[in-house]
């Protein structure tokens, strides 16, 4: 599993400096070794994933309008903005 | 008298009837937190001004006779990762370390509403990722009892704030064990509600179909006191449950007779502690005694839920916490492009633990891996909830200790991550399954710290749950024991 932890890095956009890569493979090694032994759980055919602790039906309601969280409010978190939008470094 | 001594319930009655004014309790609270936060860093920020305001109102409000609400002058610490309006809220991350939410979450919306005091908020571990508070990345909360040792997380903060009394009642979250191993810990009562029971809406997602809001507080009555506020539906947590929110505190005074107990074998295994098993052990006889019957009971694929959990939690993070990446959340890193500054952003501001279940749900997530890895799990999440559902068949309660051991010292299971994750052994089920579980204090190891008992119910029974907690706390005294 050599570079797993920088590959995996990639997909996750997430930068990991290289004195970090080889623990943190370490740590992964140990995790995926535990998690294995869900390979080897029997399971009767039929069995249907649950991934929601509550299986409720479609949560719906009323379609009507209500007041949005002002521009200005949502902007002021943010790390640079023109005053309308959030700015960013160029795509390319 | 002596206020931190107070019970929730206690402090609420004495603000009503006039004995204490709402102002001397958030002072007296936010003093206590201003002479002891530095030895045991409960707390990330406190809010003194807005605390003293809201204080000053409540006492005003009696001064005119107007009808107080429910928690009227109760200061209540709460966990970071919850938004808070105009105080910072940084999940315990240098992501969000300048992060002002504009708005509350619904608990806190209620709480304030009921005229609880926000007086604070309280250290965890980053995104709410580990059992220690060591991963907050400011620093630890220590256990009130012993500060060599950890206070238990993710909601340490919020465990320690009580058990040092720091603050009457606290708000933590659970997503595998993140209020009931604090509560273990630290000897406080905890109570992680039934998926769905309390809105979400404005806590920082760590794993969707896992995470649930709760009290922790020093007695059970407090717990039911609290949940009363910050239950029900919300109509901006479209996961939040529609069924009716009981009087939780209308049934904690009836005796357990015909109450039936399961104790699960399976959480007396060879992993758990002497001391614990007898305390544990000790307290099935006290509910005995208050009229509750016991059988032993199996839930054979809860082995399995820590694997499943390290699977199904790390997924559903990776995806949430994508949002944080340069764009909305204050902090960026300088880079040429946008690609770059999002991958430096990531890197700089996330702590290695984040990191970690970040890169461990991507790598399940990632292409020819989904069915071997969440899939697979979600299968066996199915059969955990099962065994739940046989057995709340034949039993009403489901008893076990909250984790197999007392806390641990810091650093000891720095170099082994698994050893971490098998804290939270005995709490992940319930949040697998969804159903609600408490963790009540009932004794001590040699070394004076404290042990937890956890009782599981059946969805939406917290009234069951609460009811058999504090009966057994009218027989026994570990919840009113402190700290030195």
């Amino acid at each position: 599993m050599s570079n797993l932890a920088q590959k995996v890095a990639l997909l996750a956009r997430l930068h990991l400096p290289d004195d970090r890569a080889s623990a943190t493979q370490a740590d992964l090694e140990k995790v995926l070794d535990y998690v294995k032994q869900l390979e080897s759980v029997d399971l009767p055919d039929d069995t249907e994933p649950f991934f929601g602790a509550i299986e409720s039906v479609n949560a719906i309601r009323n379609d009507e309008v209500l007041p949005s969280t002002e521009r200005e409010t949502i902007l002021a978190n943010s790390p640079d903005s023109d005053g309308q939008f959030y700015k960013v470094p160029p795509v390319f | 008298m002596q206020i931190e001594n107070l019970s929730a319930v206690e402090i609420v009655a004495k603000i009503k009837s006039g004995e204490v004014t709402a102002v001397q309790c958030a002072e007296h609270f936010l003093g206590r937190t201003g002479e002891l936060n530095d030895a045991n860093g409960a707390y990330l920020s406190t809010c003194d001004a807005a605390a003293m305001a809201a204080a000053e109102a409540v006492d005003a409000d009696r001064a005119v006779g107007k009808t107080l609400g429910p928690l009227a002058g109760l200061p209540v610490a709460v966990k970071d990762g919850i938004c808070t309006r105009d105080q910072t809220t940084t999940a315990g991350s240098k992501m969000l370390s300048k992060f002002v939410p504009s708005y509350d979450a619904t608990i806190v919306q209620k709480l304030k509403s009921a005229g609880a005091i926000v007086i604070g908020k309280t250290n965890m571990d980053e995104f709410a990722m580990g059992s220690s508070t060591e991963s907050s990345a400011y620093f630890p909360a220590k256990n009130p009892w012993n500060h060599d040792h950890v206070p238990g997380g993710s909601s340490g903060g919020s465990a320690t704030a009580v058990a040092a009394a720091m603050a009457p009642v606290s708000i933590g979250s659970d997503t595998g064990g993140s209020i009931r191993q604090p509560a273990s810990f630290c000897g406080i009562t905890g109570l992680k509600p039934t998926y769905g029971r309390v809105s979400r809406f404005g806590l920082i997602a760590f794993a969707s179909s896992l995470d649930q809001i709760g009290p922790m507080t020093h007695t059970a009555e407090d717990a039911a006191l609290v949940m009363q506020t910050i239950a029900g539906h919300d109509p901006r947590d479209s996961t939040s449950a529609v069924d009716a929110v009981p009087d939780f505190s209308a049934t904690l005074n009836q005796r357990l007779d015909g109450v039936k107990i399961g104790v699960c074998v399976d959480h007396f295994g060879d992993g758990v502690s002497e001391s614990v098993r007898a305390k544990v052990d000790a307290a099935i006889e006290v509910l005995k005694a208050l009229g509750a019957e016991t059988q032993e009971i199996q839930l054979p694929y809860t082995k399995y839920a820590i694997a499943a959990y390290y699977v199904i939690a790390p997924c559903e993070a990776s995806s949430n916490l994508s949002r944080f990446d340069g764009v909305r959340y204050t902090n960026r890193s300088a880079a040429a492009n946008l690609a770059d500054m999002y991958t430096h952003t990531r890197g700089e501001f996330f702590g290695n633990e984040v990191k970690n279940r970040i890169l461990l749900g991507t790598y399940a997530l990632s292409s020819g891996y989904y069915d071997a890895y969440y899939l697979k799990a979600s299968k066996v999440r199915r059969m955990i909830k099962n065994d739940y559902d046989k057995a709340f068949a034949s039993v009403d309660l489901i008893l076990g200790p909250t984790v197999p051991s007392t806390a641990f010292k810091f650093g000891e299971h720095a170099a082994d991550p698994i050893a971490m994750y098998l804290a939270d052994i005995y709490t992940v089920s319930a949040n697998l399954a969804g159903v609600p579980a408490i963790s009540i204090p009932c004794g001590f190891d040699d070394a004076q710290l404290p042990i937890g008992l956890q009782l599981q119910a059946n969805r939406f029974n917290e009234s069951a749950i609460l009811q058999a907690a504090h009966q057994y706390q009218t027989q026994t005294d570990f919840h009113l024991r402190r700290p030195e």
